[in-house]
């Protein structure tokens, strides 16, 4: 009987710490919480890693100035090692802890697909992220969402444009990794080259992950390409593609998109990267043109930011420009009311994280600039003015 | 101490549940079931139902290789066939729920018979790397059948829906996945009593003398891929369901993986190993979310700092149960449960 009753006493003792581990928290404050679902781990963790700080140093500049409306902004945070279930419990479990979360910032396009239904029934706040995927661009079936820049496809575009002015009828193959993140632009940049009356002369598709590249760096000597684009890769292949290509007298110029256009990881490559070339929406930390919110990151942090930090600085700029709106017009903090706000940005000036006044017409910043690596300086070079490819 | 229990009956003998403390104790897990949606935020709720929906795929693995010793990793891609299922049914023809999944779980089945037939002639790693390629056809698959499948971009799922009611909160979705992910796991632990899951075991334990006792290998090795799959692809419905959006990238050999690791580290050949090993695997790293939480008022910049070494605490704590308790967690359970059997006693 004795036995039965420590058996009891444990089964209680087990329920109540279970009642007692769901944390009671969420007190009411005037503070606006952005939440984040931050791969901080995993194989985007380096992003992870910079566009926290980034979103970090835009919350203390605002806060220092007194925030929005006297309302605080903090970054409550959790790191999700770049997977969708992760990221929908962090989502989940900060949602539960904080009140007043109006912002957040995802971490991949999977995530930002998967938590929309959710974001659309709470209806309280707007999001962006670490995904650039076309498919968000669409302010009707994604209309709590935003990209900080422009779409994979607007980013093909800035490209084809540059490529079009540059060397009119230029032939082109485009490369891509074999997945979600790979495909995305493939479709409709072709379609986008032959309106610019570029000629995409082969479509390279490499398994995720590839590292020989032989017969694919065949088919581009086949192809003999003025340009090649390379799109869902971060660094690898790249510069092994670039490697062979040289070897064998290739003098196609090789381009990127915005997560293989920072310059750190390009600076291990060594000469072979000389010359690589990408779309890049934001300014680079030691971009000399004059940037007042540039010198001033450069006062908070003396070392080197990656691309990812700019993006989580410019992500936190236009959500607290947005909520900033949405308070002068006295109006709630919800979706679409932040939406609105966010839709009504003209001309904003970003202090020149971006070098041109910017808006934001749909779900994104259709702006974008070429640059070009320099092996000897180990920086990023402007080769083009800022273009726009809004509609 | 446990006495009196002698059973008069085979049909006594043959009960799952065989004790008035065994049935207390479930008496007690049903009622923390039934109340904990009333008690639990909605991240704790989002846990639980991923708990149900993992319980019911690592207890179908568990079939196959706990209990029939055919070691597969391919237990993602069959989930991602149900998944697919559920996926393109409820777009295209927009049957009820239940029939979705049921369908998934049937298209699961086939293919895992189909996956199961190099099992006659090979088995142990072998088979592994066999159901991995198998995998990799079936993703090749779901990224190029873009008419069925979405190709890159995969599929999203409308909510399910019941007796009119829309599923899209994790409350509406616990009191569906639950008792199915209950149900699945009785009916696992009902197959064991019956001649078809001792054949399971009796291939397990040695296939040559399962044959010579007139068990027909191929029939059951099938049948056990068939009835594993089943469970994988029900789970994988109840996946699509609780995310609303499939893709290519959602069941990768990752997730394969982890139901292994699950049934391993749970104890294979063993009902309880399957739930204790998926509850773990899931709410592991959660959890540890709180110790970094702990830690972050003493640490600058914890988040950042801390989540790394969340990940090796989680790597490390499967590598010590592994070392130091390598027959699964659910040997804990039968080791506390025997020291009650024995008490006050020690031996």
């Amino acid at each position: 009987m004795l036995g039965m009753t420590k058996r009891t006493f444990m089964a209680l003792a087990a329920s109540s710490a279970l009642v007692t581990a769901v944390p009671a928290f969420a007190q009411e404050s005037g503070e606006i919480v952005i939440g984040g679902s931050l791969p901080l781990t995993g194989v985007f963790g380096f992003a992870g890693v910079a566009i926290e700080a980034g979103i970090q140093d835009y919350i203390k500049i605002i806060n220092e100035e007194g925030g929005i409306h006297g309302r605080k902004l903090r970054l409550a945070y959790e790191d999700t090692g770049y997977q969708v279930d992760q990221s929908v419990a962090v989502f989940n479990k900060l949602t539960s802890q904080n009140e007043n979360m109006h912002l957040y910032y995802g971490d991949s396009t999977a995530f930002s697909r998967t938590i929309n239904p959710e974001l659309v029934r709470r209806g309280d706040m707007i999001m962006a992220g670490a995904s650039f995927a076309t498919e968000i661009n669409d302010p009707v079936n994604f209309a709590p969402q935003f990209i900080a820049g422009p779409d994979y496809t607007e980013m093909y575009s800035i490209l084809l444009e540059y490529i079009a002015k540059e060397k009119p009828g230029a032939k082109l193959v485009f490369v891509n990794s074999d997945t979600e993140f790979g495909r995305d632009p493939i479709a409709s940049s072709t379609a986008r080259a032959k309106e610019l009356g570029l000629e995409v002369v082969d479509q390279i598709i490499t398994p995720p992950g590839a590292v020989d590249v032989s017969t694919e760096v065949l088919k581009l000597r086949r192809a003999r390409p003025d340009y090649a684009i390379f799109h869902g890769y971060i660094l690898a292949p790249l510069p092994e593609f670039m490697t062979q290509a040289k070897q064998l007298g290739l003098d196609t110029k090789f381009m990127g998109t915005f997560w293989s256009m920072d310059s750190s990881i390009w600076e291990s490559v060594g000469d072979v990267a000389d010359g690589f070339m990408g779309v890049m929406p934001y300014r680079y930390y030691y971009d000399e043109e004059e940037a007042p919110m540039l010198e001033r990151i450069r006062q908070m942090r003396p070392t080197y930011q990656a691309t990812g930090y700019m993006q989580g600085f410019l992500t936190a700029m236009l959500m607290s420009e947005a909520v900033k709106r949405t308070l002068d017009e006295g109006k709630e903090l919800t979706s679409t009311n932040m939406k609105a706000a966010m839709n009504s940005i003209k001309d904003f000036d970003t202090g020149g994280i971006i070098g041109v006044p910017i808006s934001v017409p749909g779900n994104t910043v259709p702006v974008g600039r070429i640059y070009q690596y320099d092996a000897g300086e180990k920086k990023m070079q402007p080769v083009s003015d800022w273009i726009s490819v809004a509609e | 101490m446990r006495i009196a229990t002698a059973n008069e009956t085979y049909r006594a003998d043959e009960a799952l549940l065989q004790t008035n403390v065994q049935w207390a104790w479930i008496g007690v897990l049903v009622v923390a079931m039934v109340a904990a949606p009333f008690m639990l935020n909605n991240y704790w709720l989002y846990l639980a139902c991923l708990v149900a929906i993992n319980v019911a795929s690592a207890t179908g693995l568990n079939i196959l290789t706990g209990y029939t010793g055919l070691v597969s990793l391919g237990q993602g891609a069959f989930m991602a066939v149900g998944a697919y299922t559920v996926a393109w049914l409820e777009t295209h023809i927009g049957t009820p729920f239940i029939l979705n999944l049921v369908a998934a779980g049937g298209t699961a089945a086939l293919v895992g018979i189909l996956v199961g037939l190099p099992s006659l002639r090979v088995k142990g790693l072998y088979l592994a790397i066999a159901t991995i390629g198998a995998s990799i056809i079936l993703q090749f698959i779901f990224l190029n059948w873009d008419g069925v499948t979405g190709g890159s971009r995969g599929m999203n799922v409308a909510p399910a829906s019941i007796f009119g009611v829309q599923l899209t909160t994790y409350f509406q979705l616990y009191w569906v996945l639950t008792p199915i992910a209950a149900l699945m796991v009785l009916g696992a632990a009902n197959l064991f009593r019956t001649r078809v899951g001792r054949a399971f075991i009796a291939i397990r334990d040695r296939d040559i003398s399962a044959e010579v006792l007139g068990i027909p290998l191929l029939r059951y090795k099938l049948l056990s891929f068939a009835i594993s799959s089943f469970y994988a692809g029900i789970a994988g419905g109840l996946w699509a369901y609780f995310f609303r959006s499939v893709g290519p990238e959602s069941f990768t050999i990752g997730e394969s993986i982890f139901y292994l690791a699950a049934v391993i580290v749970g104890g294979m050949g063993s009902i309880l190993g399957a739930i204790i090993g998926a509850t773990f695997m899931t709410l592991v790293p959660e959890v540890l979310r709180f110790g970094v939480e702990a830690i972050s008022p003493y640490v600058d910049n914890a988040g950042t700092l801390l989540s790394p070494v969340r990940t090796v605490v989680f790597g490390a704590l499967i590598i010590l149960f592994l070392v130091f308790e390598p027959q699964g967690l659910a040997e804990i359970v039968q080791r506390i449960r025997r020291f009650f059997h024995l008490w006050p006693f020690r031996n």
